[in-house]
């Protein structure tokens, strides 16, 4: 008898504990990029929208995308860059956007969603942040340099230099100083991308894209190859001072990362919610000024405080990433080469 | 006539073994032999591209660097753990030596590697203080090379060899150390001929609790290795989400596991001998025991 009174109490309790669960706010789950979304704007829709926003964080396309492909799911807002955008409307993952649910949409500019070559027509994808990859220099160390790739040519900074551990990015570098598309199929021009790569891997102390940011703000490197609003997180006033951060004059690789939908997401009203949210002139302008990139919010220019890394003019001579299918396997074999040689 | 409760007993580790263990190996197994689909995934169709693809010289390079890191790792790993499981056995505070051991426990892993980065940086510790004394004009490169890889491996791995060392030494009778001396060993005789024979079981599990973990790693060459200390995990996880090629990862992992398995085969196989010799010793005293 008392074993069965134990037991009935701990049903009551468990029940108890379930239908308590019940009452509390709606909750929405977004899975992001860290460091891109400053926590006060998520803190304030909480707020206004009563409901709680669960955070999960990640530092790669790939991550997010070998974790949702292993079966994780439950995430309703995602921040996939455009390559990984297109593989997931292929895959049908992602939810048709009902974007009369997104009224501040017409705020971004339309330059801006032209560029969108991967969704025309935002079906699924809404641009959230667009942008270049760059070089920082440290200008403390390095006084004389150029604004182009062939810095990483100069032996005087071996071993002082850094390049992303991305076969696209790194080899979207080369390719573009060699004046050919980032996406190009074309064997004899990844070949030479490939030599090109292999003679600045001579200079570099390692491929990076882990703690390239970290390291530069030691002074461990003195130029590195990244995502300015990675690196900028890490620095402080005296190097901010030292920083100089630019695209290179002969382009580099363009990224759009935008806001999509999961199709089994649980909770998509409070996502449109969210995703409006974003798009609000004064929020937008919160989360531009945090990560330092152009506002693509044209409403929100006005309430940008904080001069962003670099001007939109910058970013005429960078080309987007992006998803190339099954010849992707061509930058595979390249960039093996080029990694396990020694 | 008694009941045998052996398999009752064991079920919960046995299944506990087959579900995370035996299973995900087996699906690894078969996924190796399976097609690449292009958006990560595999196509249920036989295939042997996964392990054509590793019948390449770079990759024979990275299965080189993974045997050499992680072999000369384990054996500076186990030299540094002998003295230390020796000098804690006989030491009158050995719990809180022990506790000693244990301490780093206390702190998460990937903070560890990262105190290291701090530690051994070129604008890190070691180098500021050898600038200050005057000992070098400019910084030592220590990171980002094979060293920082051995050297934060052993760091890691130390306890895992103290541990098991010191158990075997403590059992260890070390009157038998002065009765080889009164017969007239020297000292390094009887340290290699009655003492490491003795504590052969303590030696082993500390050799394989090295070198097994020191195969597989993947954040040490990440974080603090160079451009030449890609070692097969990281690899692994490079096709695993990069390149989303499962089979490849699948084989390259079967392959880790062969190397793995032929690594404690092999050393199972040369102990063998000796383990067998200190099993009948051990019969012989007991049996003598038991006539007294």
């Amino acid at each position: 008898m008392k074993k069965f009174l134990t037991f009935a109490f701990f049903v009551l309790a468990v029940l108890l504990v379930l239908t308590s669960c019940n009452k509390q706010p709606e909750k929405l789950y977004v899975y992001n990029w860290a460091n891109y979304i400053p926590q006060e704007v998520v803190q304030s829709f909480e707020k206004e929208y009563n409901c709680d926003v669960v955070y999960d964080f990640y530092s790669s396309n790939e991550e997010m995308y070998a974790k949702l492909k292993a079966g994780g799911t439950g995430y309703d807002i995602i921040f996939p860059s455009a390559d990984y955008a297109q593989i997931m409307i292929n895959e049908d993952m992602l939810e048709k956007l009902d974007k009369a649910k997104v009224p501040n949409l017409s705020n971004i500019e339309q330059s801006s969603l032209m560029k969108m070559s991967y969704d025309i027509n935002q079906q699924y994808c809404l641009p959230y942040m667009i942008g270049s990859t760059g070089l920082a220099v440290n200008t403390k160390y390095v006084k004389e340099y150029d604004h182009s790739w062939t810095i990483f040519e100069r032996s005087d900074l071996k071993g002082k230099m850094s390049l992303l551990d991305d076969m696209r990015e790194t080899l979207g570098a080369a390719l573009k100083f060699l004046g050919y598309s980032v996406n190009t199929v074309k064997e004899a021009e990844l070949e030479q991308a490939k030599q090109l790569v292999l003679k600045w891997k001579e200079n570099i102390l390692k491929f990076d894209g882990l703690s390239n940011a970290k390291n530069y703000a030691n002074s461990e490197y003195y130029v590195i190859h990244g995502y300015g609003d990675s690196i900028f997180l890490e620095l402080d006033e005296e190097m901010l001072k030292n920083t100089d951060y630019f695209i290179p004059k002969e382009g580099g690789t363009l990224w759009i990362d935008n806001m999509v939908m999961l199709k089994n997401s649980k909770h998509k009203e409070l996502a449109y919610k969210f995703m409006n949210y974003i798009y609000e002139p004064k929020i937008y302008a919160q989360i531009s000024d945090y990560v330092q990139l152009p506002s693509i919010n044209i409403p929100a220019r006005e309430f940008i405080t904080v001069q962003p890394m670099y001007k939109e003019g910058e970013l005429d001579n960078c080309e987007l990433i992006m998803d190339l299918g099954k010849d992707i396997e061509l930058y595979n074999k390249v960039w093996q080469e080029i990694r396990m040689q020694n | 006539m008694k009941k045998n409760y052996g398999p009752v007993y064991s079920l919960p580790l046995g299944l506990w073994i087959t579900i995370f263990f035996i299973v995900p190996t087996c699906i690894i197994f078969i996924y190796s032999f399976l097609t690449k689909a292009t958006y990560g995934g595999v196509q249920w169709q036989f295939s042997l591209e996964g392990y054509k693809a590793l019948a390449n010289t770079s990759f024979i390079n990275v299965v080189w660097i993974t045997v050499y890191i992680s072999v000369i790792s384990t054996f500076l790993t186990v030299l540094f753990a002998i003295p230390t499981a020796y000098y804690i056995a006989r030491n009158k505070h050995k719990n809180q030596l022990l506790l000693l051991v244990i301490i780093p426990f206390w702190t998460n892993f990937l903070i560890r590697v990262y105190a290291w980065i701090a530690i051994l940086g070129n604008n890190g510790f070691v180098n500021n203080i050898l600038v200050k004394l005057g000992v070098i004009d400019t910084y030592i490169q220590f990171l980002y090379n094979q060293y920082a890889v051995i050297l934060v491996i052993i760091y890691t791995y130390l306890p895992y060899a103290i541990l098991p060392l010191y158990s075997s030494i403590e059992k260890f009778d070390f009157s038998l150390l002065e009765a080889a001396r009164d017969l007239g060993a020297t000292k390094a005789q009887a340290f290699f001929k009655v003492l490491l024979p003795n504590i052969k079981g303590g030696l082993a599990t500390s050799i394989l609790f090295t070198f097994i973990p020191a195969l597989g790693s993947y954040v040490i060459p990440m974080l603090v290795g160079g451009k030449d200390s890609m070692m097969l995990g990281n690899i692994i996880s490079r096709e695993l989400t990069t390149t989303r090629n499962w089979p490849l990862a699948s084989s390259i992992s079967v392959v880790l596991t062969v190397i793995t398995m032929i690594g404690v085969l092999l050393f199972l196989k040369l102990n063998k001998n000796n383990l067998e010799s200190i099993k009948k010793l051990v019969v012989r005293e007991k049996a003598g025991e038991e006539s007294i």
